[in-house]
């Protein structure tokens, strides 16, 4: 649904992504891994429309979008959660949440949408009234999430949404990226705990010196024996596998 | 008495500046710019009004009607053309650009107008209401009386309007709102716009209440930054009330010193504030999420 073709992207100052090859199937959950600086932000930036392709081919259900802004994105049904935290820290959480549906007109339809969305993240209904900067790191991501989920969006794309975040936290985090995907929505998912987006994921992609070097399904990613070269600091090589070492050994530091 | 007079003035001259400053950190809270041409623009509302009600004979109230839409359309049109096809270093090319404006337009403003001083007369000019020995001049009444209500637009516009809601999203954080769908660009047109139409709309009570000339602008752009800068930048409610306080300070120093002094203490209140609380006085956020 979501097709990179050959897509090199930059800031200003050279290009950050050589490259890019990548096809984000409907309805899976495709996860990006890749050590910093790889251009996962980058990319998640080129989806939302924050950022544009120099040259290369992004498109979304065959509609080119390289050249759209980020409301028409939205209006594809396109939404993101960035790596940053989001949220407009001095209006209510309430309001955040519902500003998510800033291009839905028929207010019953966001009502009804606000009301699933604070069924599903409890944290939405208790504070909603508070100010969305007094929220703690974890629950100002739920409320991120919930404002995502106003637009009913096909496509969730999740830039490293565990950051910073203790273990339960970011299990509740993976608990909801789940549950998003069970209800039909395709997910493209970036991830700094390596195992644990892998292991959510149907597709799983390695990016490196914005380029993908690796791709298949999140288990075959994840025993890749060159995964571990690539976090024990060396670079995968295309075509070439670096390390003999056994599939069980390939967890990278930092897995639970 | 001499005090509580010079408070009631400072008050109602407060008002004033309150509306003109509000164009000034409204702008500012949703493209981190500082409008350096609003002084310009307060002169030139007050020289449209100047025209429509001296050489027409229109009455100076009646002329908002056509001032605030026209300079409305001059804030909205300035973004759109020269602030949005901005592409590196917006804030310091706006900035560049939005004092290239102000000269423009006082440079246009001289040429047409000279440098004679003048002001808007009005029948109601002179008259006041005395309460014992208290005066309130009639002019300074309405003045404070037309900022009140269009400052109480702006109220419902940013709190109980969809736009003023994209508005608020738009300056907590620039980002999320283009992510959640709004138009950025068409949201800070139409700030200044509104900016710029408020201005306006102090221009005419300043001539009114003031005699001018292009040049006055300076003048007016310097306290217009003191009192943005002591409300915190960004802030409205912050901006009225450093308004106030201000001008209080200044008239009742005035009536009880000299008014040299009352201008001096304006801006040695600014130092301080900045030494002491470099926030401002009201304000609170300083940095923001990119
Ligand atoms: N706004 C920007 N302007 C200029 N360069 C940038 C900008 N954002 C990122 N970069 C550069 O682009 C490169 C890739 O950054 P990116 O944020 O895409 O990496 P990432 O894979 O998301 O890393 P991380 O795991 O740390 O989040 C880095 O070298 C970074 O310095
Ligand atoms: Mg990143």
């Amino acid at each position: 649904m979501l097709v990179f073709g050959d897509v090199f992207a930059g800031y200003g100052g050279g290009d950050i992504l050589r490259g890019v090859d990548l096809v984000v199937e409907e309805h899976s959950l495709t996860c990006v891994v890749g050590p910093n600086g790889a251009g996962k932000s980058t990319l998640m930036k080129l989806v939302s429309g924050l950022l544009h392709p120099r040259v290369g081919k992004l498109e979304f259900n065959g509609t080119p979008i390289g050249k759209a802004s980020p409301r028409q994105i939205v209006k594809q049904g396109i939404v993101q959660v960035m790596q940053a935290r989001n949220l407009f820290p001095e209006l209510t959480v309430r309001e955040n949440v519902e500003l998510g549906a800033f291009l839905v007109s028929d207010s019953s339809l966001v009502r009804k949408r606000y009301d699933e969305a604070s069924e599903m993240f409890p944290i939405v209904k208790d504070r909603a009234k508070d100010r969305a900067g007094a929220l703690s790191g974890g629950q100002q991501r739920m409320v991120e999430f919930a404002r995502a989920l106003m637009t009913d969006p096909v496509l969730v794309c999740l830039d490293e949404p565990s950051m910073g975040l203790e273990p339960r936290a970011a299990r509740t985090i993976y608990q909801s990226i789940r549950t998003m995907h069970a209800a039909g929505r395709s997910i493209l998912l970036v991830e700094q705990n390596v195992r644990a987006g892998l292991e959510l994921a149907t597709h799983g992609v390695v990016m490196e010196n914005g380029r993908v070097r690796l791709e298949g399904t999140g288990m075959e990613v994840l025993n890749n024996p060159q995964m571990r070269t690539l976090y024990l600091g060396g670079t995968i090589e295309e075509g070439k596998v670096a390390s003999s070492t056994g599939a069980h050994a390939a967890a990278p530091p930092g897995a639970p | 008495m001499l005090v509580v007079q010079g408070i009631i003035d400072g008050i109602l001259a407060g008002g004033l500046y309150a509306l003109m400053g509000s164009g000034l950190t409204l702008v500012f809270g949703v493209m981190e710019v500082i409008n350096f041409a609003q002084g310009i623009i307060v002169i030139l509302g007050a020289y449209l009004t100047y025209v429509f009600a001296t050489h027409i004979g229109v009455d100076p109230f009646v002329t908002l009607l056509i001032t605030i839409p026209i300079m409305f359309a001059l804030g909205y049109g300035v973004y759109m053309l020269l602030l949005r096809p901005i592409k590196r270093d917006r804030v310091i090319m706006s900035l560049l650009v939005m004092y290239a404006v102000a000269v423009v337009i006082e440079g246009c403003l001289d040429l047409v107008f000279g440098g004679t001083l003048v002001q808007v007369s009005t029948p109601y000019a002179t008259s006041s209401i005395h309460v014992g020995s208290l005066v309130f001049p009639d002019i300074y009444l309405m003045a404070f009386g037309l900022s009140a209500v269009l400052l109480g637009v702006l109220y419902v516009i940013l709190y109980r309007t969809k736009f003023g809601r994209s508005l608020r999203a738009t300056t907590q954080n620039t980002t999320a709102a283009k992510l959640v769908g709004i138009d950025v660009d068409r949201v800070s047109a139409t700030t200044l716009g509104i900016g710029v139409g408020l201005g306006a709309a102090g221009g005419m009570l300043y001539g009114m209440t003031a005699s001018f000339n292009a040049a006055s602008s300076y003048d007016l752009i310097s306290r217009l930054l003191v009192i943005v800068i002591l409300g915190g930048f960004g802030s409205v409610w912050g901006a009225m009330a450093a308004a106030i306080i201000m001008l209080v300070i200044e008239d009742v120093i005035s009536v009880v010193w000299s008014p040299v002094w009352g201008q001096t203490i304006f801006y040695l209140v600014l130092a301080a504030v900045l030494l002491f609380r470099p926030q401002g006085l009201f304000g609170r956020r300083m940095a923001r999420a990119q």
